[in-house]
């Protein structure tokens, strides 16, 4: 700092822009230890805080997750519209070879595959458990099958295509149930939309709640705010420590977020891999993984200091000294 | 130097706080600014740290017309003014030491200077060695003399003080003058608004008079 002589008679001082930046990163690199150490000092309503900001973060993260497993689940059974038709003759007879032959050259189905009886035989046996039960019957009650992949997805073509192979000779029945998939397809668009939504919200909530606490704070060091701007002190001077804090309580946040994110994750994870099994699918919950908790904490923290910057700058400049 | 032409202040209200007033203080003068209570004094104080905008006319300080400063230059403007309270609002979460130390805080000064002129600063008020003490320790003189020390740690060119010896006794009054007398000895242009005309009688100083928002007299 450059001072004037006193000798001389008193003149207004001149900075330099190297001192002013030198003292900006100080003042920074203070405030980062500062307001930490000042939040600590009320380790019950910081944690508190925490934890609430927490759980606000954790409820979105936790449902996209699960969301997220389930797309994989989805991919990895490449789900995609089938046609089963049961066959009303035997699969090694001259009608079903014919059949066979029809099916394959329709210009709207792009695979056909038989599966004969002893083949559903042993595939019903093997998925359903009940293979001693089938082992008692003197002979095979299951037909013989084939399995058709449509290039038509659904709607009115998929119904004139099942409508015309339920009309062919050999074919006892015409099963084609795409209502489900696209009903599953939909919900997962609800459901995802429904996380985008809930994370926007609870993101508008945890900028609150820091906007709030900040407030709350400003208006404790109202007349310390005074003081400062009435020796010279910028708004942007009095707004840091603010910021520094909303960075805190974001990241301090986040970091609870990813706890409860976890411990639910590892609480889930055993019933939901049961249930799945039950259901014959892959769907695992997983945890978190270093990319993602680390995503999670630059987004608390980012939180944090928006929150700072929306709702304590209009704020602290309406403070003036008196 | 500091300069006041032909300066007003009207207040929203319609109260015109003051009326024409122009007055010249040149540096390293100590000024006491006299009157009744409403004469205006606090108003004009407010003024020459941009507190308030003059209605009319210019207030020059240190050169700068600070009538037509942006809001965001009067940070700087106000670091080069010392400022002392009647109550001397001091912070009673910090220890005397960080209460001085604020406007060193605020330019940027490292920490290792800060101690330096802290403790400078306090002995100048004979508080030396009570940095670590709380404001709520010390008596009503010894607050204000941390008062005073936060004012001129940071060796401001102007020390603006309004009534600093409204709650002292005359002893501790006659204190507190002296030590300004001091500080404009060391070329600090002071500018003292109070209304204790026996304490300005035996200071030799320049005294403004104001009433009714307007200059009465100015008397050596």
């Amino acid at each position: 700092m450059t001072s004037n002589p006193r000798a001389g008679g008193a003149e207004a001082r001149v900075i330099l822009r190297s001192e002013r930046i030198r003292a900006w990163g100080r003042h920074h690199r203070q405030l980062f230890v500062q307001t930490f150490a000042a939040l600590m000092s009320a380790p019950g309503s910081l944690i508190t805080t925490w934890l609430v900001i927490g759980i606000a973060l954790s409820l979105p993260l936790l449902l996209g997750l699960g969301l997220r497993e389930a797309a994989v689940a989805d991919a990895k059974a490449s789900i995609e519209p089938s046609v089963s038709v049961y066959l009303s003759v035997p699969s090694d007879s001259a009608e079903a070879q014919e059949l066979l032959n029809t099916l394959r050259g329709s210009s709207q189905i792009q695979s056909v595959t038989l599966v004969t009886e002893r083949q559903a035989l042993n595939a019903f046996a093997a998925q359903s458990g009940f293979g001693d039960i089938l082992r008692a019957f003197s002979e095979n009650p299951l037909p013989a099958m084939l399995d058709v992949k449509p290039l038509v997805g659904g709607g009115a073509e998929a119904k004139l295509l099942v409508n015309w192979m339920d009309e062919l000779p050999g074919v006892d029945e015409v099963v084609f149930d795409a209502a489900w998939l696209a009903r599953l397809q939909a919900l997962m668009r609800i459901l995802n939309r429904l996380v985008i939504a809930m994370g926007l919200l609870f993101s508008l909530g945890v900028i609150l709640i820091i906007g709030n606490t900040l407030r709350l704070t400003i208006e404790s060091q109202r007349s310390e705010i005074e003081i400062s701007k009435l020796f010279g002190a910028s708004d942007r001077f009095v707004q840091r420590p603010f910021i520094y804090r909303g960075f805190w309580l974001g990241l301090g946040g986040a970091c609870f977020a990813w706890l409860i994110v976890q411990l639910s994750l590892g609480f889930l994870a055993a019933p939901v891999e049961q249930m799945a099994q039950a259901y014959r699918s892959s769907f695992a919950l997983g945890v978190l993984s270093v990319d993602e908790s680390l995503w999670l904490l630059l987004v608390g923290a980012g939180l944090g200091i928006s929150a700072s910057w929306l709702s304590v700058w209009r704020h602290l400049k309406q403070i003036q000294p008196k | 130097m500091l300069i006041l032409d032909q300066v007003s202040k009207r207040y929203p209200n319609g109260h015109e706080a003051l009326s024409n007033v122009s007055l010249q203080i040149d540096t390293g003068e100590l000024v006491f600014l006299t009157g009744p209570s409403g004469a205006g004094k606090s108003t004009l104080l407010k003024l020459i740290n941009g507190i308030e905008r003059s209605s009319r006319g210019q207030v020059i300080v240190a050169g700068q017309n600070i009538t037509q400063l942006a809001a965001r230059r009067l940070p700087q403007l106000r670091q080069n003014i010392g400022v002392v309270f009647q109550n001397h609002q001091l912070l009673f979460d910090r220890t005397v030491g960080d209460n001085v130390a604020l406007p060193l805080r605020i330019a940027g000064m490292p920490p290792s200077d800060i101690a330096r002129r802290v403790r400078a600063a306090l002995a100048k008020v004979d508080l030396e060695g009570r940095e670590l003490d709380w404001p709520e320790m010390l008596s009503g003189g010894e607050q204000q003399r941390v008062g005073i020390a936060r004012a001129v740690v940071h060796r401001p060119p102007f020390l603006l003080a309004d009534e600093p010896t409204g709650n002292l006794d005359p002893a501790l009054s006659k204190e507190i003058m002296g030590l300004f007398a001091q500080f404009s000895q060391l070329g600090v242009t002071v500018l003292i608004a109070t209304h204790d005309l026996d304490l300005v009688k035996v200071m030799s100083a320049r005294q403004v008079k104001l009433e009714a928002g307007r200059v009465l007299s100015f008397d050596q």
